[in-house]
């Protein structure tokens, strides 16, 4: 199998500040990668030039084998799907029809593309709200909508920016299980997030496979860690620049922030 | 949402097929050519002036998620009447095989606008509200050049810049119709193949980009048509104001804003609208043929007010 990613040598900048500067990252197909790091580290930035929404000052990007920028937008979607940050959608258009822009890139009547969005809304739990207006949807059901996009698209790989950013505690735990079911199913991912705690819902589902964890700051790799990984505390203090102790509790890892200014 | 839909369709064909009836000079001798020569090519007219500014409008809502991007905010309009006033100064009643010099004019002023922002789309690195700006900046340069030109001219020739860019669908027989069509046809034919990739882009231009869509061939090839159908319109009829601001927010308000709907019902609404306005036109005022931006113009004006009034409550 080839690997779903490979970065060599990525620089990006904006006028003269680096926002990636020289990052070597390779993603392997069905693996899962969260990328984690500080405000500012240039997480998002790294998601957005894989997607050729950025583009690169230095070095190349490889998807599935090949060039990045020489791949046409449809086969750059079957490769890579990607959850944006902020994806809340502010005009009245109805659930399905977003979900099935997520099947552009299929060549398909628009009965097949309804049946389709309709199958991922089911598989999102949200099947009912398939007729409401967006710009009606609690943020909750916004983000069940946006993954239900994703879903839509199937793409081997999935980049996700902050997939439970402002969901309650019980909406970030049925996000990332969700996550880790696509994960088992063989999809891959690089997944940005700041709370290291829920990617114990991504491994749940898939025992003995290892979650990778890489750090990301002023736009360079940190470190390259795994969540059952004994130093990835230490890894997480250093990046954070806060005390992060690991407490284990029914045999898993829970990360705890004790206190500013390690 | 069918009902509705139906319902719609047929308050805008009634509209279409009501108007040539509308104003006097139907009876006596000389009735059925008003009908046939005058009023039926003017309502034809009216169908495909309206259908490309209600379209284009609605496309450029969308491509620039703005609701006040319609082509006249991007220079359509601006380069079209500083066309003319150049050729009304400078070429005082000239030909062109055989159409006005006019025409021409305006046809050429608008296109070159247009595709000059059409050009600023196409290389890719400008975003949209850039796009917008860039647009809104072409406008207020010609629209200098435009008055300090008209300070140079004389008398007659501003008279007449000033009647042309009231927007009328009055001077007009079978010749400019026939001229019109192709230019409305394949603008509307084109726009219309972009919907399932405008129907993504109202999702968000960049997640649609990750979709697979060719954000900048659609942005091009969707400003470029607009251009091409506008510049057309214009130069036959003059601007017509407010019908590619309004009517998408008509019929978004009647049918939402699903793309798949919106973009044809923007299309056959404006079709309704502009020839119902110039019925009323001739209706109103039976004796001084007012021009039909006159009344685009102050029917849209007010109805757009109450339109958002009536969202915010």
């Amino acid at each position: 199998m080839s690997d779903a990613i490979v970065l060599d040598n990525v620089c990006v900048k904006a006028g003269k500040n680096i926002l990636l500067g020289g990052v070597c990252l390779t993603v392997e197909a069905g693996e899962f990668v969260a990328l984690v790091g500080p405000n500012g580290a240039g997480k998002s930035t790294l998601l957005r030039a894989l997607l050729g929404l950025r583009p690169l000052d230095e070095g190349r990007v490889t998807v599935a084998g090949q060039q990045a920028h020489g791949l046409s937008g449809r086969d750059r979607a079957k490769y890579l799907g990607w959850l944006p940050q902020q994806s809340r959608v502010v005009d009245a258009v109805p659930v399905i029809d977003l979900v099935m822009s997520g099947r552009f890139r299929f060549d398909e009547t628009r009965t097949q593309a309804k049946e389709a969005g309709l199958s991922a809304l089911r598989a999102l739990g949200v099947e009912h709200l398939s007729d409401r207006a967006l710009n009606t949807l609690s943020g909750g059901e916004a983000q069940r909508v946006s993954l239900a996009v994703l879903q839509a698209q199937e793409p081997q790989t999935l980049l996700l920016d902050e997939p439970a950013n402002h969901l309650d505690p019980a909406q970030q735990i049925r996000t990332y299980t969700y996550l880790g079911q696509q994960w088992s199913q063989g999809r891959a991912a690089l997944c940005v997030t700041h709370d290291v705690n829920l990617l114990r819902h991504v491994g749940l589902g898939n025992p003995g496979q290892r979650v990778r964890v890489v750090g990301l700051q002023l736009g360079k790799i940190a470190f390259d860690s795994s969540f059952e990984d004994p130093m990835l505390a230490g890894h997480l203090s250093d990046l954070f620049g806060v005390h992060v102790h690991a407490l284990d509790h029914e045999g898993t890892h829970h990360f705890a922030v004790m206190g500013g200014g390690a | 949402m069918k009902t509705r839909l139906l319902v719609t369709m047929t308050l805008a064909f009634t509209a279409i097929a009501l108007s040539p009836f509308l104003g006097e000079g139907l009876e006596g001798e000389t009735g059925a050519f008003v009908f046939w020569d005058l009023r039926v090519p003017r309502a034809l007219l009216g169908c495909l002036v309206g259908a490309v500014l209600g379209l284009t409008g609605a496309v450029y809502q969308t491509l620039f998620s703005n609701p006040l991007a319609i082509p006249s905010t991007v220079g359509t309009t601006a380069g079209a009447s500083l066309g003319v006033l150049i050729v009304l100064v400078l070429l005082p009643g000239a030909d062109l095989m055989g159409a006005s010099a006019i025409t021409v004019a305006a046809f050429i002023g608008a296109l070159v606008v247009t595709l000059l922002i059409a050009g600023v789309a196409a290389t890719g690195r400008a975003r949209v509200n850039d796009i917008l700006l860039v647009g809104i900046g072409i406008t207020l340069a010609s629209g200098a050049l435009y008055t300090g030109l008209q300070f140079q001219a004389d008398m007659d020739a501003t008279f007449q810049a000033v009647r042309w860019s009231l927007g009328s669908l009055s001077t007009v027989g079978y010749q400019e119709l026939v001229a019109l069509t192709p230019f409305a046809l394949i603008t509307v034919v084109v726009l219309l193949t972009q919907l399932r990739a405008l129907d993504a882009i109202s999702g968000g231009e960049e997640r649609a980009f990750s979709q697979g869509v060719n954000v900048v061939r659609v942005r091009t090839v969707c400003l470029g048509m607009g251009a091409l159908g506008v510049g057309a319109c214009v130069a036959v009829c003059g601007p017509i104001a407010f019908v590619g601001l309004l009517v998408p927010h008509l019929v978004r308000k009647a049918l939402g804003a699903r793309r798949r709907i919106l973009l044809p019902m923007s299309a056959l609404t404006g079709a309704a609208f502009l020839c119902l306005c110039d019925g009323i036109a001739r209706w109103a005022l039976p004796d001084r043929n007012l021009p039909v931006g006159v009344i685009t113009a102050a029917l849209g004006a007010p109805l757009l007010v109450a339109l958002v009034f009536k969202k915010k409550g």
